[in-house]
């Protein structure tokens, strides 16, 4: 359904400047109404499937996402949500809106939304980014949160360096600076942590004010 | 905070005009295909700029095949690279394929009869997220 309409779209033989922007948008807007998935990252090959687990001091929880292409993925997570002793199941989909690639770099943007299965008054939506060279990574992320307690935001920055250039296969470290703040304590936490990644396993770890953030992906 | 927040801002942005002007790779366009090569055939390996170790190294163990070296844009990781992989080996007439994640190239080891068909490449590459702006052949 929704590649039809994106095929619908992106027929539309409108000269209007930056009009495949606008198709993007409605695009996204359309796949978010029409299947009342969301949120997350990453989005990942044509057919490629990914599992995630995260953890902080907030929440725990467990994602499945598929990519039926490299331009979005849908999929399932499962929440223990610690700050307001909650239990759900998030429908979510991400959806890259745009990507530049060159030699050296990839640059994407991302609108990602998730709502919860247990309630419609609980979701979630926003946009992240990032840019990236084998050396260098930046990333930024801004999500709305609305549940039946709180509506809240969460903003994060990320910066990272890799220590050294691996080739295809080998370990790949990155060295990381996290930065992120919601509007429930409002106060930026800023702390290091490390990324670790091989072939199809990636791993993240850091550690504020005694509490683990934890992320865990596989793709496949 | 709001300081480390304005040089966060100022380091991305600053980095991302650098970068991206060094690729020199116009607007945002997806399938940027400025520096596409013309194809080419060798026996000898000779005429690429493909390191001749590496890719003595990549056909160690191939005898009578073609060997398709393909220019990436975008493959900046290895988690990058690896879906391109996956989907190649699921092509029977592919051999083997290696990676160069540090010159940004991907080596397709195709049967000899088979027919090279870039835009199929292509298609293949952007169904990972990357771009295929280049390619030579390279017979062993």
């Amino acid at each position: 359904m929704n590649k039809q309409l994106y095929v619908v779209f992106t027929s539309l033989n409108v000269n209007i400047p930056y009009m495949g922007i606008y198709k993007n948008l409605i695009f996204a807007t359309m796949l978010f109404m029409l299947s009342d998935l969301a949120q997350s990252r990453p989005v990942s090959w044509a057919g490629g499937s990914t599992i995630m687990y995260r953890t902080n001091s907030m929440m725990s929880s467990y994602t499945f996402h598929y990519s039926p292409t490299y331009k979005y993925s849908i999929g399932a997570e499962y929440v223990n949500d610690r700050y307001f002793n909650n239990h759900f199941i998030n429908l979510r989909s991400t959806y890259l809106l745009d990507r530049h690639n060159t030699k050296i770099s990839q640059r994407n943007i991302y609108l990602t939304g998730g709502i919860s299965t247990k309630t419609n008054q609980d979701f979630s939506y926003g946009i992240h980014g990032d840019w990236e060279t084998r050396r260098l990574f930046s990333s930024f992320s801004l999500i709305n949160k609305h549940t039946k307690e709180k509506d809240y935001t969460e903003n994060e920055f990320q910066l990272g360096v890799a220590p050294y250039l691996g080739k295809y296969d080998d370990i790949h470290t990155w060295v990381m600076l996290k930065a992120k703040k919601n509007t429930i304590n409002n106060n930026w936490e800023i702390y290091p942590f490390i990324k670790l990644f091989q072939g199809d396993f990636l791993i993240e770890v850091g550690s504020k004010n005694s509490h683990w953030d934890v992320h865990f992906i596989i793709r496949y | 905070m709001n300081k480390i927040l304005v040089m966060f801002m100022v380091f991305t942005v600053s980095s991302v005009s650098a970068m991206e002007k060094s690729g020199g790779h116009g607007h945002g366009s997806h399938n940027d295909e400025s520096h596409q090569h013309s194809a080419d055939e060798s026996v000898n390996g000779s005429d690429t700029a493909f390191p001749e170790k590496m890719f003595s190294e990549f056909t160690s163990d191939l005898a009578n095949v073609q060997i398709v070296i393909v220019d990436v844009n975008g493959m900046v990781c290895d988690f990058c690279a690896r879906g391109i992989e996956k989907v190649l080996y699921t092509d029977d007439a592919v051999k083997k394929v290696g990676v160069s994640l540090e010159l940004g190239k991907v080596l397709i080891a195709y049967a000899p009869s088979t027919k090279v068909d870039f835009e199929e490449i292509k298609n293949i590459f952007l169904s990972n997220g990357q771009n295929a702006t280049g390619y030579i052949i390279k017979k062993i």
